[in-house]
Order: C-alpha cells, then structure tokens, then sequence
C-alpha cells in the first residue's frame, strides 16, 4: 500500500478506503447532489443525515456504484492499487460490489432473493465469491443467521415467511457473510417498529464494531445516527451543509439548517 | 512535570441561527495548563459556563478560537483542529469523560458496558471482565444486576455503572461532571477515593463538583471561570 501521509505517529491506518472528490448528479437543471468530498478511513462509520429530498440517497447510490455521478470521482483502496470505480468496467465494478462492498437496502426485499430459502440468501454471496464446499457454506450460513439472532431451525424457510424485522437482519447475514471492507446502509432501520429497531441498531453496532467494518450510513434519524456513527455529513438542497465528528455535529451545530434538525428532536 | 492539557487564547460563541440570529458569548482568552497527577476544579456560578469549557476540552464543543493542546501517545496534539479520527483515537486512548448520565445502549448488560473501555484499548476479555467486577463491587452495586441493562436501574445505580466504566481504566486525562450528584456518602466516599487513585497513578484531572465537601477533598487547585467571562 503507497503511503501518502504521516499519521503513523498517531498508530493510525495509513491510507483512506475510500477517497470522494467532487462527486455531483444532476437531473437536467435539478441538483440531485453536489460538490461532496471527503476520506473514509478503514474501521470508520459515517452517517449521512438530513430530510426527505435533500440529496443522501443519491449520494449513497453514486458512491455505491449503482449511479454513475456526472462529476466527481470516488477512489477505492481495496488492493495494492487505488481504484477509481466508474473508470473501471461495469463487469469490473460488478465484481468490486460483490466481493469488497456490502449494500443493505432500506427494503429487505430489494436485498434478499424472496424465493430463495434463508440459508441460500446467505450461502449465495459465498458461492459468489467462489466458495464451493456445500457442507461449509452450509455452516457459514448456519453460523451468520445465529449472529443475526434468526435461529437455526429456520435455515430452510424463505424469506416471505420471516417478519420484517427478522428479513432486515437476514438481509445484514446476507451483506456481511462475505466479509465486505466497506458496507452502504440506506435508513437499515426505516420501516421497523421502535422495539425492533433498537435490537437492529444493536447488532449492527456490535457488528461494526467487531469486525472493524467502514461503513456509510444514510439515515434522518439522529438517535440512530448518535449510536451508530463516529461522523457526521448533513446535507441539504443536495450540498453538505456541515460535516464533523457525530457528538460535535449534534451537541453544537453550526448551521442554520443543522440547529433546526437538531432542535426538531426530543432527545438524542 | 508533565503537562497533560494546554489551554492557549481559546474563545467560544454560541449563534442560533433560528433564533434571530442571537449571540450568545461564552468565553475569551482561556489560558491554562494541567499537569499530570493535577486535580483542577472548575470554579463559577452555575450558568458561568463550567460544563461548556469541559464539554470543549474533549472536543465536543467546538471553540470559535484558540487551540487545547492534549498530551496524546507522547506529543501534544490539538484536539480542536485534529480530523475526526484523531479526535476518536485521543478519547479512545488519552481522554476519557465522566458524566452525570449514563447514555444506556438497549440490550447491553452492565457488564458489559463496564469492560468495554478495557476491551477497546484492547485488553483481554477475562482479564476485562475480572477488573470490571472489581470495580462494580467496588461501588457497591449489587451482583444480581450485573448481567442486566441498566436501562431499568435507579438514577443512582445507573450513575454508578457509569462511574464504574470510566474509573475501570483510568485515563491520563479525566474530564468530570459532576460525578457524585446523586449518590450517598459512602459511594461518594468510593468517587473520592477512585480520583484519587487515579491522580496518583499521573492522571490529570479537570472536573466540577457541585457538592463542596468532595471538591475540597479533590482539588489541588482551583481555576475560577468566571475571569474569562466574555461581556455581551
């Protein structure tokens, strides 16, 4: 790996995994964002937070590899080499999603394979990535689902049969049975009951945590942010608006745009 | 001695944007410095600004101006301008912060909220878990809650559990809030003795004390805040 800073002093990772510069889309005079930048470094959590139309969940497709950005470029440091995801080949791309990224979906059904049995859902990405012990892939699968608190009885059942809930933590087995580096959740608990959310917002702590995970997390609920990241993005009309570390953005916001939302909230 | 915080020209204004526009000034030109094994107690009417200044040494406060300087892995590194990263890893190994409340996660035992600091500097688990119960005990919660969240727990247990994870492995600086506000004489008496355990092992530490016994027991010195007021 080319190390391009010093922070070695401070023990810290050498290189950013993910490095944005200008990434911006636009649908025809709309902005749908623009002019974001920033690093993301291994072991990172960020969330990206503001309302209903201000631009998160394009961002997160176009740093995703799902949208292509009209401007802008988003480098990912997977291997020895700093890749720049849209100049590669979609088949390239493809790959890259499968085998380093994980992307949980705000509807499990967009996620999971709803005809296919839970422990397929999970052993599929093993297969994908090359896995071809049936027996092991069987266990793996065995194992992830009792990670994401689904028991093992109900290896053979299909999702269709499984509450909401208990689908959004087969869709996070699904993501992280393959060992991603980095993981894109677009509002994981949106849609969810208060009660299932915290046991969610749980597990997905823990799993970040234990694995050493970088993720993006896209979210308009602070509470969730709070827990779960260690930055913050807060975007408005498509531009970051303010950005930092999650205590600092929350306890003392700077932005007009950021006091309101923070003001807008009970406690969290 | 060592210097463990360097406070130099730091300034703080508060402007709500929705409200008017409205500036509210809180401090100017706080200078100060704390040495390793130093109890510092905040000193000031309340509104005067005691909670904020702490709230900005551990980087959660942003200050208009100025720069605090924490002794981190052997150098000073300013906490205001570091990357958010650096900021993580400075609480994560060099600052630590007790506060009056716990912030309760769902689900996680007490246990378990105590050991974590010792886990994520990257103790052993047994070895964590063992240093943990000591500490519980230690503040004379009860056994039988232990394996519980203290999501149910009185306002005094839950402070307990609090104080308990952060004194289970003592920072080389120790930002406190209030930490005895609503306990007894005896765990007060524990608190008292935790910090100064924790000095005597070359913490340095910055705290408010509301109760005046325990400050005096504290201190080795005081700073009186209200010196740096800024007039509106």
């Amino acid at each position: 790996m080319t190390l391009h800073v010093a922070p070695a002093e401070l023990d810290l990772e050498p290189a950013p995994l993910l490095s944005v510069a200008g990434v911006g889309r636009f649908y025809g005079e709309r902005i749908g964002c623009a002019d974001v930048s920033f690093d993301l470094w291994p072991g990172e959590v960020l969330g990206i937070v503001g309302e209903s139309g201000s631009g998160k969940s394009t961002l997160l497709r176009c740093l995703a590899g799902i949208d292509r950005p009209d401007e802008g470029e988003v480098l990912f440091r997977g291997g020895a080499e700093p890749l720049d995801i849209y100049s590669v080949s979609e088949q390239e791309r493809r790959r890259l999603m499968r085998t380093a990224w994980g992307i949980v979906h705000q509807n499990p059904r967009d996620g999971l394979r709803m005809d296919v049995t839970a422990g397929g859902n999970v052993g599929e990405r093993l297969m994908d990535r090359g896995d071809r012990h049936y027996g092991q892939i069987r266990e793996r699968a065995l194992d992830w689902l009792q990670r994401v608190e689904i028991a093992g009885a109900r290896i053979d059942d299909r999702p269709r049969q499984f509450s909401g809930g208990m689908q959004q933590r087969l869709q996070i087995a699904r993501v992280l049975v393959s060992e991603p580096r980095l993981v894109f959740m677009d509002e994981p608990t949106g849609g969810l009951d208060v009660s299932v959310q915290a046991r969610l917002l749980d597990l997905l702590r823990v799993l970040v945590r234990d694995l050493g995970l970088a993720a993006i997390i896209v979210t308009h609920d602070l509470a969730v942010a709070r827990l779960l990241t260690d930055r913050l993005m807060v975007m408005k009309d498509g531009r970051v608006v303010e950005q930092g570390l999650t205590d600092q953005v929350l306890d003392d916001p700077h932005h007009a745009y950021t006091q309101l939302l923070t003001s807008a909230v009970l406690s969290v | 001695m060592t210097t463990m915080i360097q406070v130099e020209n730091v300034a703080k204004t508060f402007t709500l944007h929705n409200q008017g526009g409205a500036r509210l000034p809180v401090f100017d030109n706080v200078n100060f410095s704390v040495e390793a094994g130093e109890a510092l107690v905040l000193a000031g009417a309340s509104g005067a600004g005691k909670s904020s200044l702490l709230r900005i040494l551990y980087g959660n406060y942003r200050p208009t101006a100025g720069s605090i300087r924490i002794t981190h892995a052997g150098r000073p590194v300013d906490i205001v301008s570091a990357v958010p990263r650096t900021v993580l890893d400075i609480r994560r190994r060099t600052l630590g912060f007790v506060s009056q409340f716990l912030r309760v996660i769902p689900r996680v035992s007490t246990l378990d909220i105590v050991r974590d600091p010792l886990l994520a500097r990257g103790a052993a688990p047994e070895i964590a878990t063992e240093k943990a119960k000591v500490m519980l005990a230690r503040l004379n919660l009860p056994e039988r809650l232990w394996n519980l969240a203290p999501a149910t727990f009185s306002g005094g247990e839950q402070q307990r559990v609090n104080i308990a994870r952060s004194f289970v492995d003592p920072s080389a600086v120790m930002l406190i809030d209030e930490p005895t506000a609503s306990l007894d004489a005896a765990n007060r008496d524990v608190v008292v003795e935790l910090i100064a355990e924790a000095r005597a092992a070359g913490s340095a530490i910055v705290g408010i004390f509301h109760d005046e016994a325990v400050r005096e027991r504290v201190a080795t010195r005081y700073l009186d805040i209200t010196a740096f007021r800024k007039a509106a």
